[in-house]
C-alpha cells in the first residue's frame, strides 16, 4: 500500500473553514497559523483503505455485492448511474489529532480552533492523494467525485456498516459510535464510481449539501469544494 | 484439575499451537462481508464446527470459539443475546475438540467492544467492564477453558476486559494487542506500556496478533519480550494484503519459515490471524516438531511507570510535579469543592510544560467525596497529559478506585511501616500492578535516626516481596524534616536515603520543600538540599517544576552525573535563555520568574498604563500583556471601572467586528482569552480584598449526549464568562438528566445546548423535552453547525444562536 507523504497544508482552505474573508491579519495570528500548519503535519498519521465492489442497482438504492450493505437514496443511485463498479474508501489522519485538539482547548482556545481547521484541511489533502493513487491504479477508467456517507439524501446511519464492510476498524483504526460519528474525528468515508464510459463531469455542489443555506463558508462567500 | 492448572499444564509443553483465521475461512465459504459472523453459531453450526475440526487436525492445541464480536454493542440488532451466541459458540468448539483432539482447549475469544472508550470515545470504563463481564460469565458457564482478548488497540479497554475476566471467572487469560509498523497501536499505546500494564495485571500469557505478517512483527515481538516475563504469544496475519484483491502475500510454508526465525524471542504460543488457514497451522506445527522450540530466559525488566503513550524509565533522576495538591492552597480547595476540573488541568499542563516526568495527584479536602473526585480527576488528567500519574491518598478506597480506572501503570503514594497500612495498601497495589512508595515511618512516627528509617524500609520491602511486588517497583521516602527545627535531621535523612539505595538496593523518592520551612529565601535552601539528595542517590524528586532553580538543579545534576549525555537536554533548555537582570526570590518560596518582559510597543509605557492600553491588548490578542496591564491598573483604578470601561467595550468592539466579518473567529477567541486572563487577575484581587463576587447570572451549557464536539461550546463559554455570566459547563456527551439536574440544583434560567451532527440533534430534542417536562423556569438556546433557526423552533428551543457572539446577546437579553 502506497505510503502517503503530506504536503504543506493549504492555508487558504483552512482559513476558509474558519470563515475568513480576506481581512488583514496581525503577526500573532499569522504565526499561530504557521504553527498549526506545522503541528498538524507533525501529528497526523495518514492512513487509508479502499475496496472495489460490484454493485446492484435497485429502484431505491444500491447493494454492494457480496456484502449486506443496501444503501437507499436517490443521490447515491444517481451518483453511480453509468458506473460499472464502486470503490469504497475510508481515510483518517489518526487519533493523535483529537488528543492535541483536546489539550489545546484547555491551554489555548484560539489555537485549538485554528488547529482543528488545519486538521480538516489535512484530511481533505489525504483524500485527494488517495484519489490520485486510485486514478493511477485504475488507469484508463473514469472516476466520479467522492460521495461522502451522509451526503445528499444518503443517510449517515450506513456509516457503521460501511466501516465494517471496509474492515476499516481493524485496518486503519476508525471506530463508529452510537451516533454514527467516526473516531478519530478527522476521518472521511466515501464512494467513488468507476466506469469505462465517458461521464459528465459532476462535482459536489451546495444544492445537495445538508448545510445548504446554513453554512458558514457559504455565508463568507466561499465554497468548501 | 482447575482450568488454570490445565492451561499451565499445557504451557509445560515445548510449544503451544493456536488456530488460524476464522473470518478468512468464513468468507471463503460465502459469508457476506458486513454480516455478524457469530450468527452462524445458530444458523450454520456445522460450518463452524468443521473449521474448528480442521484446525485441531492441523495441530492446534487451542482453538478460539466463534465469539470474537459477541458483545452486547455489536449484537444489538441481530436478535440474539450475548449468552445465546457465546454458549452456542463454545458448545460447537467443544464438539470439535471432543471429536478430534481430546486434550485440546477451547478459548472464549473476545475482541474490542467496537466503540472507543472515553476520553476519545463515549464508552465509559465502567460500561466497558460490564459488557466484558457479561461475555466472560457466559463463556465460563458454557465451559470455556480460557479467555482470550485479542486485536485490542486501547490499553484501558484491555484493562477493563482483564479485570472483568478476573473478577467474574477463574479462567486463565491470554491478552494480545495489535500494533502497527510504528510500534504503536492505533490509539498510540506503546509496546512497553502494554507489557508493563498487562503483566502487572497478572494475566497468564501475553502477546501480539493481527495487523502485519510475521516478518513485519519481528520488531514488535522483540520489544515486547523486553517488557514481560509472561509466556509470549504471536499470532500474525498471512503477510500484508493487496489493497485491490485483498489477498495476503505470504504462503503457508513461508509463514512457517518466518516463525522459525522468530523462535529466538522465546515465544511459547504460536498461531495465525487474518489470511491464515489450517494449512498455515499445519506448517507451523511441522516446523516446531522438526526444529523444536527455543525457551525463554528470565529478563530483568526496567523499573518504570507509564501511561499508554509514555513510559518513564527510572534509570536516572526524574521529576514528580507536586502541585496537584490542595494542602494549604485556598484556591485549589475552592476548585475541588466546585469540581472545577479546568483549574486542575491547568495546574497539570503547567507542570508538564515545565518538564515534570510524573504528576502527583492528591485531591483530599474535607467535605468532598474523595473517591469520586479522584476518579474524575484521573480520567480528566489522562485525557490531556501523557505523563504517568502518582496516586496520592491516605484512604485505601480512594487508591483502589483510582488504580482501577488509571490507564497504564501508576505509582501509588503511599504505604508506610504501620501494620494497618501494609495490610490495606499492598494487596491493591499488587492486584492492579502498580509501583509503590513506602514512607519510612510507622506507628511510632518518624524515627530520629536514619538507621531506624532504613529498618522500616526493610520491613516494607520484605512485606512487598512476600506479596509478590517486585523489589524494583518499591520507592522509599526517607522523609524530609524541617531544618530550622531539627538541624541534624537533614543529615539523617540523607544517610538513610543512601543506605536504602545502596544496601537495600531500592529506589528512592523525596519531597524536598519541607526542609526550608520557617527560613527566609526558601528556594535557595530547597535547591541546595535537592542537589545533596541527588548526590546521595535520589531517584524521584518531588518538587514544584515551575520554579526554575529547582528544575535547574535537576538539569545541571544530570549533566554532572553523566545522565544527560553531551549535555543535549541542558543545552536545549538553556541555550536561548534570556539574560535575567535580577533573580527575584521572595521569602514565600516562590521565585520571581517574571522578569522577562515582552517586546511590544506597550513596553515603552511600562508602569504607566492607561485604561485604553488594556482595550488595545484585548483587541490585539496579547494575553500576557493583558494580565500584566490589569495588574498595574488595579493599583490606580477600581476593578469595576476596569471591567466596564476597558474590558466590556473592547469585547463589544471585537464582537461587532466579528459580526461585520472584519475580524475572524480565531481573532475573536484570542481577544476573549485576553479578557479572561484580565478577569482572572481581577478575581484574585477581589478575593484578596474580600469583595463580593459579581455574577450577572448563571448559565448551564453542554454538548448533548452522544456528541463529543466541544470546541464551539468552549468558545461560547469563554465569551459568556467574559461578560460576567457564571457558566456551569457540563462538558460533552452529557446525559439528558444531568442537564435537568444542573438547571434545577443551581436555580438556572438559561441553558445553552450544542450539537454538531445531524444524528445528535435528536439528543438535543430529547434534552429540551426533558427540561420542559420538568417544568423548569429556564430558557433554552441552541447552536451548532448543522442546526437551523427553523429546526431550533421545531425542537422547542427558545433561541437559536448562529455563533458565540449571538449567545452573549441572548444571555444579555434573558438575564439582563
Amino acid at each position: 500500500m502506497e505510503k502517503i507523504i503530506l504536503d504543506p497544508i493549504d492555508k487558504k482552505e483552512a482559513l476558509r473553514y474558519l470563515g475568513y474573508r480576506n481581512t488583514k491579519l496581525d503577526d500573532n495570528i499569522l504565526s499561530l497559523i504557521d504553527e498549526c500548519e506545522e503541528r498538524v503535519r507533525q501529528i497526523a498519521t495518514p492512513r487509508y483503505v479502499y475496496k472495489v465492489f460490484d454493485f446492484e442497482e435497485k429502484e431505491d438504492g444500491i447493494i454492494l455485492e457480496d456484502t449486506n450493505l443496501y444503501m437507499k437514496g436517490n443521490s447515491i443511485t444517481n451518483h453511480l448511474k453509468n458506473c460499472e463498479k464502486a470503490i469504497g474508501i475510508a481515510v483518517t489522519i489518526g487519533e493523535g489529532i483529537d488528543r492535541e485538539i483536546r489539550v489545546l482547548s484547555h491551554t489555548n482556545l484560539a489555537k485549538s480552533v485554528v488547529f482543528d481547521a488545519f486538521a480538516s484541511a489535512c484530511v481533505e489533502q489525504v483524500c485527494e492523494k488517495v484519489e490520485d493513487i486510485l486514478r493511477k491504479e485504475f488507469k484508463g477508467l473514469n472516476m466520479t467525485f467522492r460521495f461522502g456517507i451522509g451526503y445528499g439524501d444518503l443517510s449517515l446511519s450506513y456509516q457503521k456498516n460501511f466501516i465494517k464492510v471496509l474492515d476499516a476498524t481493524r485496518k486503519i483504526g476508525i471506530n463508529v459510535g452510537t451516533t454514527d460519528m467516526m473516531i478519530p474525528t478527522k476521518s472521511v468515508t466515501a464512494i467513488i464510481g468507476l466506469t469505462s464510459k465517458e461521464i459528465p463531469r459532476m462535482n459536489r455542489n451546495c444544492r445537495d449539501c445538508n448545510l445548504n443555506g446554513n453554512c458558514n463558508i457559504q455565508k463568507s462567500g466561499n465554497r468548501c469544494m | 484439575m482447575t482450568k488454570k492448572e490445565k492451561f499451565y499444564d499445557l504451557l509445560k509443553k515445548d510449544y503451544v499451537v493456536l488456530d488460524g483465521g476464522m473470518g478468512t475461512m468464513l468468507q471463503a465459504s460465502g459469508m457476506k462481508v458486513g454480516e455478524t459472523p457469530e450468527m452462524l453459531n445458530i444458523t450454520n453450526p456445522e460450518l463452524i464446527q468443521s473449521i474448528h475440526e480442521k484446525y485441531y487436525e492441523a495441530g492446534s492445541d487451542i482453538v478460539y470459539a466463534n465469539t470474537f464480536g459477541a458483545n452486547e454493542y455489536k449484537l444489538e440488532e441481530c436478535g440474539h443475546s450475548v449468552e445465546e451466541l457465546i454458549t452456542a459458540g463454545i458448545e460447537i468448539a467443544k464438539k470439535a475438540r471432543d471429536k478430534v483432539n481430546k486434550n485440546g482447549l477451547v478459548a472464549l475469544d473476545l475482541g474490542p467492544i467496537g466503540i472507543l472508550l472515553e476520553p476519545t470515545g463515549v464508552l465509559s470504563f465502567e460500561a466497558a467492564y460490564d459488557m466484558y463481564a457479561r461475555c466472560v460469565k457466559a463463556g465460563a458457564s458454557a465451559g470455556a477453558d480460557l479467555v482470550v482478548f485479542e486485536t485490542m488497540t486501547d490499553l484501558l479497554d484491555i484493562k477493563a476486559a482483564i479485570l472483568a475476566a478476573k473478577e467474574n471467572s477463574d479462567l486463565p487469560i491470554l491478552a494480545t494487542m495489535t500494533f502497527e509498523q510504528n510500534l504503536r497501536t492505533f490509539t498510540g499505546c506503546s509496546i512497553s506500556a502494554f507489557g508493563l500494564t498487562v503483566s502487572g495485571l497478572d494475566v497468564d500469557a501475553i502477546g501480539i496478533n493481527c495487523s502485519l505478517g510475521p516478518k513485519e512483527l519481528e520488531p514488535v515481538i522483540s520489544e515486547l519480550s523486553k517488557w514481560t516475563n509472561k509466556p509470549l504469544c504471536l499470532k500474525p496475519n498471512a503477510g500484508l494484503p493487496d489493497p485491490k484483491t485483498n489477498l495476503y502475500n505470504v504462503t503457508a510454508l513461508g509463514f512457517a519459515g518466518y516463525m522459525k526465525d522468530l523462535r529466538k524471542y522465546g515465544i511459547k504460543i504460536y498461531g495465525g490471524c487474518c489470511g491464515t488457514t489450517p494449512e498455515f497451522i499445519k506448517e507451523v506445527t511441522n516446523m516446531l516438531k522438526e526444529n523444536g522450540n527455543i525457551q525463554r530466559e528470565y529478563v530483568e525488566i526496567k523499573a518504570a511507570v507509564c501511561s499508554p503513550t509514555k513510559t518513564v524509565v527510572i534509570d536516572e533522576p526524574r521529576v514528580v510535579g507536586e502541585r496537584i495538591n490542595p494542602t494549604g492552597k485556598k484556591i485549589f480547595q475552592e476548585a475541588l469543592k466546585n469540581k472545577n476540573m479546568e483549574y486542575i488541568l491547568g495546574q497539570a499542563l503547567e507542570q508538564t510544560n515545565a518538564g515534570a516526568d510524573i504528576l502527583d495527584v492528591n485531591v483530599g479536602v474535607p467535605g468532598i467525596n474523595e473517591v469520586e473526585m479522584m476518579v474524575d480527576t484521573v480520567k480528566s488528567l489522562q485525557s490531556v497529559v501523557d505523563v504517568p500519574l502518582q496516586i496520592d491518598s491516605t484512604d485505601p478506597k480512594v487508591i483502589e478506585a483510582a488504580l482501577r480506572v488509571y490507564n497504564g501503570r501508576p505509582l501509588v503514594n503511599s504505604v508506610n511501616g504501620e501494620e494497618e497500612s501494609l495490610k490495606n495498601i499492598l494487596p491493591i497495589v499488587k492486584k492492579y500492578g502498580g509501583a509503590i512508595i513506602g514512607l519510612a515511618l510507622d506507628e511510632n512516627g518518624i524515627p530520629k535516626k536514619g538507621d531506624d528509617r532504613v529498618k522500616i524500609a526493610k520491613k516494607i520491602m520484605d512485606r512487598c516481596v512476600s506479596i509478590g511486588i517486585d523489589k524494583k517497583d518499591i520507592y522509599i521516602d526517607c522523609l524530609t524534616l524541617t531544618v530550622s527545627a531539627e538541624q541534624e535531621g537533614c543529615r539523617e535523612t540523607l544517610k538513610a536515603l543512601s543506605k536504602v539505595k545502596n544496601e537495600l538496593g531500592l529506589k528512592t523518592i523525596l519531597g524536598v520543600s519541607n526542609i526550608s520551612f520557617g527560613l527566609p529565601n526558601r528556594v535557595l535552601v530547597n535547591h541546595i538540599f535537592l542537589t545533596m539528595a541527588l548526590q546521595s542517590g535520589l531517584d524521584l524528586c518531588i518538587i514544584n517544576p515551575n520554579i526554575p532553580e529547582m528544575m535547574g538543579a535537576v538539569m545541571a545534576y544530570k549533566v554532572l552525573a553523566c545522565h544527560d549525555l553531551n549535555s543535549v537536554n541542558y543545552v536545549a533548555k538553556y541555550a536561548n535563555m534570556p539574560k535575567l537582570k535580577t533573580v527575584a526570590v521572595d521569602n514565600t518560596g516562590n521565585s520571581g520568574n517574571n522578569v522577562v518582559t515582552t517586546s511590544i510597543n506597550l513596553n515603552d509605557k511600562k508602569g504607566n498604563y492607561e485604561i485604553s492600553d488594556l482595550s488595545y491588548a484585548v483587541k490585539k490578542g496579547l494575553k500576557k500583556e493583558g494580565a500584566d496591564i490589569t495588574r498595574e491598573l488595579l493599583s490606580k483604578f477600581d476593578s469595576m471601572d476596569i471591567v466596564n470601561k476597558a474590558l466590556i467595550p473592547a469585547l463589544d468592539d471585537i464582537g461587532a467586528e466579528f459580526e461585520k466579518g472584519t475580524l475572524f473567529l480565531p481573532q475573536l477567541i484570542m481577544g476573549a482569552s485576553v479578557a479572561s486572563a484580565a478577569f482572572e487577575v481581577i478575581k484574585e484581587n477581589m478575593q484578596q480584598n474580600g469583595s463580593q463576587k459579581v455574577s450577572k447570572g448563571k448559565i448551564v451549557i453542554a454538548t448533548v449526549k452522544g456528541d463529543v464536539h466541544d470546541i464551539g461550546k468552549n468558545i461560547v463559554k469563554v465569551l459568556l464568562e467574559n461578560y460576567g455570566f457564571e457558566v456551569i459547563d457540563l462538558g460533552k456527551d452529557v446525559p439528558y438528566e444531568d442537564v435537568v439536574n444542573a438547571i434545577r440544583d443551581n436555580d438556572v434560567h438559561l441553558c445553552g445546548l450544542s450539537a454538531l451532527m445531524t444524528t445528535t440533534l435528536v439528543s438535543m430534542k430529547e434534552t429540551i423535552e426533558l427540561i420542559r417536562k420538568n417544568n423548569l423556569d429556564c430558557k433554552v438556546m441552541v447552536g451548532g453547525a448543522v442546526l437551523t433557526p427553523e429546526y431550533a423552533k421545531e425542537i422547542d428551543a427558545d433561541f437559536y444562536a448562529a455563533d458565540a457572539k449571538e449567545s452573549v446577546d441572548i444571555a444579555r437579553r434573558v438575564l439582563g
